[in-house]
């Protein structure tokens, strides 16, 4: 730390992102806390009164909110336990926030129940994504202190935070996250706004995978993906290269109970973890014997069902970089490619900025994780981009990152918003100080 | 003059006389006093290994400057304290905390606040902007507009090009912006009164110069280089490297050329760009006293003085031949010494001609081009490889060199037996026909040519080693071709033996 200049003031930092709210202390290197943003709800007229009395005292995630007759079920154990009608709702959506309900009840159970501070005590910093509307901040500004009490506030630009945290002042950073993948040009500590770009490239991905599943590959038949909170019992066939149908057992007395929006969650869930433990990407692109080479993969879905994934898991990343030919042609508003999205960013930016830029790529977020990825990334560069570019940089511990870094800087804290200035100033002051 | 002898030292420093004189006199009966005279800083076993012999070095060795170890907190623990601080950078109260050693002054100023620098950006007022600043592509408003958010970016332009959004008005490239911005500073420097000198004063104008056309052609300029196509970068490339390559041409062809014009009119030409290299000059002053010496070249003998005063240098890349004197003779003999001289080939000292330093192996004579094969061969039989030498001695170059002069005049001398044989056939032959038949004279005539052509072409088919072996038993002919090597080696040997010493 002493080498960055920091100067501790026990700064608490919240990363909230459309899969995942991270929260921890400013100067760490990864975060102590890291929930699910989705939240599992159900409407009180359904449940009789003493049923969500005894229900906070078993589950320890669960945070009741009475005045709106709706109970909400957060944390690790909130969406992902099975309930009796509970409904599974996303706050956040394209890395905005589209519903503030949850959001205190979110942030309240990463700070108090999971990491055990009061937020009054320290100074929060909140990070946004680039193209964060100002009524947003400004709505989690208010949260911050007239909820929360903070004695001081600051929101950061996620793009902006990368950068620093790979040492950087100007770069141009590749974030891949859940839904929205963006390439954000910094120059000197600011967001180019001009430049900036973003598609749900992502959600996508997952879209594509998911259907890959589901449908009927070659030699095997579309796989089900039921959660195992809905598996009675099964039995695990010996993993072999031909498929066999799982045989399973399902518990009938929660099947009528299962609403959509939770079958809807699990489903993309395991897609995720599908993508994440057995997906990837060829580095030179599309190439069918390239993609038989690299082997095959075991994968094992709740039911009991196995298979060793082939070719099939290499075209997954495959969606990042291209679009095939038929797809475009049936879908005009397709989300733009990773190369389209660099294009275009730096199109838009000054012909001087552009070898700065280049020379300078910081790849982040969790879907650039996907194997591959950054070998792929750089191949492009070199085929698409007609520059010099350097090796591509990637922050430490690449979600959280050194994000917290900036603010434990000493002279991060003449920026802090005070509360006082808030009362003060109002609303204002945090697209004045926020730049 | 005599110097003083070792016993007047002895006697001067009051030290006893050694017990045996000679070159090891400093050695001590072991166990005196001397071992417990033994200097700071240097190690037992070294000392006893050099002894008194380097007092310079235990001098130096006596006091090792050690880097004192860190005092970190006086080896006591360090008190901590949570503590609220102010921040000087900050306009309000706001007060955070944070760990800080106890006894340090909690109130003092806090020690990153003086990072928070403040850019200077100008600021004019009404009277100021209708007077000089007044410009028909842009309102005061949006002067006002642009001014309040360089200050806001620190004149970071990028980052105000990209938020520049001001209400309904034209859209402003940078390159606008920068101009308005420099113009207008420009501008209020030249007009206001000014404190330090005027070169200050032009130096701070010239600082926000800006032409906007320049700039916005050198943008341009960028935008194509970066619209290259990859086959362009390619040529591009390849036309780089062989420019390269034609200057390097040239460069040599210069040096070539100044190294010719300095050998010929030497170093007062008055070339511009002559770089007096040390071992040229040098090489062209003995050069000229040489050609002084012929009395071919006139220049002036101004060189002596600086040629011996650099005359290691000298010796070094041009060994003069100087004839040794007795002492020097006895000292070469005793560090084994052996002192060539370089023959002279040519009066001109260029660079060609000079002689560098050279391995003895290196200078072994070549036989003739023409004898080579034969004699590579005759080595070949003796298994001595003329090549390499194992052990490249003196004695052995010589020795080698003696024998390759041998086998050349053996390969001679085989030579002219050879047509002195044939020779002496073909006269005897011509002898037995005219005493047999006088009458067949052109038929024998005819047959004599075809002999000696059969002959010759035998005598060229043959091989070094039958013909040698011819000679040494003459009088048998055509069988004795068939010899073994063994009895050509015998004879070998005993030819070189001879040669022998």
């Amino acid at each position: 730390m002493v080498n960055y200049g920091g100067d501790e003031v026990s700064a608490l930092v919240i990363d909230i992102g459309t899969s995942s709210l991270r929260a921890g202390y400013a100067g760490d290197d990864t975060p102590k806390a890291v929930i699910p943003t989705c939240y599992g709800f159900k409407s009180e007229s359904i449940d009789e009164g003493d049923v969500s009395m005894a229900e906070p005292g078993e589950e320890g995630g669960a945070n009741a909110k009475p005045e709106k007759k709706v109970k909400l079920y957060i944390g690790q154990s909130g969406p992902s336990v099975w309930r009796d009608g509970m409904q599974v709702a996303h706050p956040v959506q394209n890395s905005l926030i589209t519903d503030f309900t949850p959001i205190p009840q979110l942030i309240s159970h990463a700070l108090t129940d999971v990491m055990r501070c009061n937020a009054a005590e320290h100074p929060v910093l909140v990070t946004e994504p680039a193209w964060n509307t100002v009524e947003n901040r400004e709505r989690m500004a208010e949260i911050m202190f007239e909820e929360f009490q903070v004695p001081a506030f600051y929101i950061a630009n996620t793009g902006v935070l990368n950068a620093f945290a790979a040492g950087k002042g100007s770069a141009l950073v590749i974030d891949v996250g859940h839904t929205t993948a963006s390439v954000t040009p910094v120059v000197d500590g600011f967001v180019l706004r001009k430049g900036l770009s973003h598609s749900a490239l992502p959600m996508l991905v997952q879209a594509h995978a998911k259907h890959l599943l589901t449908s009927p590959y070659h030699n095997r038949a579309g796989i089900q993906l039921l959660p195992h909170q809905l598996i009675a019992n099964k039995q695990v066939p010996p993993a072999l290269l031909h498929p066999v149908p799982p045989r399973f057992t399902l518990r009938d007395e929660r099947v009528p109970g299962t609403t959509e929006t939770w079958r809807a969650w699990y489903e993309a869930k395991e897609t995720e973890e599908w993508i994440q433990s057995v997906a990837g990407v060829i580095d030179q692109g599309w190439n069918e014997q390239a993609a038989a080479q690299r082997g095959v993969r075991h994968y094992e879905f709740p039911t009991g069902y196995n298979f060793y994934f082939g070719a099939e898991r290499l075209q997954v990343g495959e969606q990042y970089f291209t679009h095939s030919p038929q797809l475009v042609a049936s879908n005009p508003n397709l989300p733009k490619t990773i190369p389209a999205l660099i294009s275009s960013a730096l199109s838009a930016c000054d012909p001087d900025l552009r070898q700065v830029l280049l020379g300078n790529i910081v790849l982040t977020g969790g879907g650039s994780l996907l194997s591959g990825f950054a070998d792929r990334l750089s191949v492009e560069l070199q085929r698409n981009v007609n520059h010099v570019y350097s090796p591509i940089f990637f922050p430490d511990n690449a979600i959280f990152s050194l994000l917290e870094i900036s603010a434990s800087l000493g002279t991060f804290h003449q920026l802090w918003i005070s509360k006082e200035e808030w009362q003060e100033h109002g609303k204002a002051i945090v697209g004045q100080r926020c730049k | 003059m005599a110097g003083p002898t070792a016993a007047d030292v002895r006697s001067i420093l009051s030290l006893p006389s050694p017990s045996t004189p000679g070159l090891s006199q400093p050695r001590k009966p072991p166990g005196t006093t001397e071992r417990a005279r033994k200097p700071e800083g240097i190690s037992r076993e070294l000392y006893s290994l050099i002894g008194t012999s380097a007092p310079t070095l235990a001098a130096q060795l006596a006091k090792p400057r050690l880097k004192q170890k860190p005092n970190l907190g006086g080896g006591g623990r360090v008190k901590w304290e949570w503590r609220s601080f102010k921040n000087g950078a900050r306009a309000d109260s706001l007060r955070l905390s944070h760990w800080m050693k106890a006894g340090t002054d909690s109130e003092a100023e806090y020690q990153f606040a003086k990072y928070n620098v403040q850019s200077n950006v100008y600021v004019y007022s009404q009277d100021e902007y209708v007077r000089l600043l007044s410009d028909k592509e842009w309102t005061k408003e949006e002067t006002d507009y642009l001014f309040e958010l360089a200050r806001e970016y620190d004149g970071r332009f990028y980052v105000v090009a990209d938020r520049y959004e001001y209400g309904n008005g034209p859209p402003r490239t940078i390159e606008d912006i920068k101009d308005r911005y420099y113009s207008v500073c420009r501008k209020l420097v030249r007009n206001r009164p000014w404190a330090g000198d005027e070169a200050s004063k032009a130096q701070l104008i010239s600082s926000f110069q800006f032409d906007k056309d320049r700039e916005l052609t050198r943008k341009k300029y960028v935008a194509s280089l970066e619209n290259r196509t990859p086959s362009q970068i390619a040529e591009e490339e390849a036309l780089f490297i062989e420019l390269k390559r034609l200057e390097q041409h040239e460069r040599r062809f210069k040096k070539d050329r100044e190294e010719l014009l300095r050998t010929l009119a030497g170093i007062e030409c008055g070339l511009p760009d002559v770089q007096a290299e040390e071992e040229t000059f040098v090489g062209t002053q003995t050069e000229t006293k040489k050609t002084k010496k012929k009395g071919v070249a006139n220049n002036e003998p101004e060189t002596p003085t600086s040629a011996t005063a650099s005359g290691t240098n000298v010796v070094l890349a041009q060994p003069v031949p100087r004839k040794q004197t007795a002492k020097s003779a006895a000292h070469d003999a005793l560090h084994c010494i052996h002192r060539t001289e370089i023959p002279q080939t040519s009066t001109t000292t260029t660079k060609a001609a000079h002689q560098p330093v050279y391995l003895r192996s290196y200078k072994l004579p070549t036989p003739k081009s023409s004898a080579a094969p034969k004699i590579a061969q005759v080595m070949g039989e003796l298994g001595v490889s003329h090549t390499r030498l194992v052990m490249p001695t003196r004695e052995n170059c010589a020795q080698l060199e003696s024998l390759l002069e041998a086998a050349a005049a053996l390969v001679e001398t085989k030579k002219q037996v050879d047509r002195i044989e044939h020779e002496t056939m073909v006269t005897q032959e011509r002898l037995g026909n005219r005493t047999s038949e006088g009458a067949e004279n052109d038929m024998d005539v005819d047959e004599e040519g075809g002999d000696a052509e059969a002959v010759g072409e035998d005598g060229r088919g043959q091989s070094v080693v039958s013909t040698r072996s011819v000679r040494s038993n003459r009088p048998r002919k055509k069988s004795a071709r068939s010899m073994s090597i063994s009895s050509v080696d015998t004879t070998a040997t005993g030819g070189l033996k001879r040669k022998r010493f």
